[in-house]
């Protein structure tokens, strides 16, 4: 028996969970078909939910899951120059014409989907992201020339994550786009999705028991993010995601991180996303989200 | 003796990559090794850090370098660590970590004397300010050149000594040993 997943029309962080229900129990025990052909959008987070989700089946030796591309030639298209099916053709059995990669200018993608496996990676990310970056946060989203570094440094922290916690590898991607209906400005999203044990997993050893019966996916996430706390009991540790939340604010940005069961987001004045969900679908290891909004003329 | 150790250089020895980023907490640990290495080799009274030619600097490679170096040299014999060559980001980087940390080290930046960055108090601030602009001086002096009380400069002179940012002779404290 095959269990057929819809890929949501518009596939971002607000639907995710709807997607992360299809797989039903984890790990699912059918064959599984995840149908994108008729997606119009995805977020970078969308891109690497399927992505993860991909390799997560793998990892659990689940059979080869099928995907079938969507139809729209301009959404194939942008998905290709995102590099996804890069990786999804060797997680995913393809169905449906994938059209090849055209050399192309500038453009809104900023790094491709990328997998981030060792500290190397990060080195590359960062490397490959610095002048992509400069020209949008500062040319198109007005913030000062040093927020570049600071971007930088945000999408450093976030993919060490992976490396140091994950347990096995993850990905990232970074993309600017118009928040035409929640914002009506520019926005730079960057994502990060891994498929390893999540935070409740990662954290449970070292911080359960302070929680007692509260311990969860959710208060989980609250000690990393909010607390500042890491599984290492060197007390270097944890400081990267609080830098991150400070400069957020600073931007009116906004951070999500999902894990398990669980969702934690910092919440802009400009968004109307619930601080924390919890008993949401299951699915597996952690997906980090953060977005940088253009500034006003006023700030 | 002063020995200035150049960081940019002990980045791209550790990586074998024209990386100008230090990025990631092995990264910054192979980087701290090395500048470990080069001050047991040496008899300098004092380090000084050149961050130049670094472009991005994050938090894990400030905390793996500049924290744990300072952490380390606590237990050693007396030696001066300060750090040059930092863009204003990278003051930021490093300020957070030793904040966090609950330390403080001196940086010379391009215009004007020595700053410190990290856990300083006020008092600790405006005294090592006021040493490293008009030089030698006792605590009497400083008491006198800010209008604090004898215990007041006292403490904050004996802090500044304790985390090594003046150094202390006789009844004497001198600007740290940079030139």
């Amino acid at each position: 028996m095959t269990r057929v997943i819809e890929v949501p029309p518009h596939f971002d962080d607000r639907n995710f969970d709807q997607f992360a229900a299809g797989f039903g129990t984890w790990p699912p025990e059918e064959k599984i078909l995840i149908d994108a052909r008729g997606a119009q959008w995805a977020s970078p987070y969308g891109l690497l939910g399927l992505i993860t989700a991909g390799q997560a089946l793998a990892e659990a030796k689940r059979e080869r899951p099928l995907l079938t591309v969507p139809l729209n030639e301009d959404v194939k298209r942008y998905w290709v120059r995102a590099g996804f099916f890069r990786y999804a053709a060797e997680l995913f059995e393809l169905h449906g014409r994938v059209p090849k990669p055209l050399a192309t200018g500038p453009s809104d993608v900023l790094l491709d989907v990328t997998p981030v496996r060792a500290s190397e990676d990060v080195h590359s990310v960062v490397d490959k992201i610095s002048q992509s970056a400069s020209r949008i946060l500062h040319g198109e989203l007005g913030l000062e020339l040093k927020a570049t570094l600071r971007f930088s440094m945000a999408l450093s922290e976030a993919c060490q994550n992976i490396v140091e916690h994950a347990g096995t590898s993850g990905w990232v991607a970074v993309q600017a786009y118009t928040f035409r209906r929640r914002l009506g400005r520019r926005v730079v999203v960057i994502a990060v999705s891994d498929a390893g044990i999540g935070f409740l997993r990662s954290l449970e050893s070292t911080h359960a028991k302070r929680f007692g019966e509260r311990w969860g996916d959710g208060a989980a996430l609250e000690a990393a993010l909010i607390q500042g706390v890491s599984r290492f009991r060197d007390p270097g540790r944890g400081q990267g995601l609080a830098f991150i939340k400070r400069f957020l604010d600073q931007w009116r940005g906004k951070i999500s991180i999902r894990s398990g069961t669980a969702r934690l987001a910092i919440v802009p004045p400009w968004d109307e996303d619930v601080p924390l969900s919890e008993h949401l679908p299951f699915f597996p290891g952690a997906q980090v989200q953060i977005i940088i909004p253009a500034q006003d003329a006023e700030a | 003796m002063i020995e200035t150790i150049r960081v940019g250089h002990l980045l791209r020895e550790t990586v074998a990559a024209p990386y100008r980023n230090l990025v990631t907490r092995p990264t910054g640990a192979a980087v701290r090794t090395r500048i470990e290495a080069a001050l047991a080799a040496s008899n300098c009274l004092t380090a000084l850090l050149d961050f130049s030619g670094i472009e991005l600097l994050d938090l894990s490679c400030a905390d793996e370098i500049v924290a744990k170096l300072l952490l380390a040299d606590a237990d050693r014999p007396l030696r001066y660590v300060v750090l040059q060559g930092l863009r204003e980001d990278q003051h930021e980087a490093i300020d957070h970590v030793l904040t966090h940390h609950r330390l403080v080290a001196a940086v010379l930046s391009g215009n004007g004397g020595p700053r410190l960055l990290g856990w300083a108090s006020g008092d600790a601030r405006a005294a090592f300010g006021c040493v490293c602009d008009r030089g030698q001086l006792s605590v009497i002096d400083l008491a006198i050149a800010l209008g604090w009380s004898e215990e007041r400069a006292r403490d904050a002179l004996d802090d500044l000594t304790r985390h090594r940012l003046l150094r202390a002779e006789g009844e004497l404290y001198y600007p740290l040993p940079i030139t």
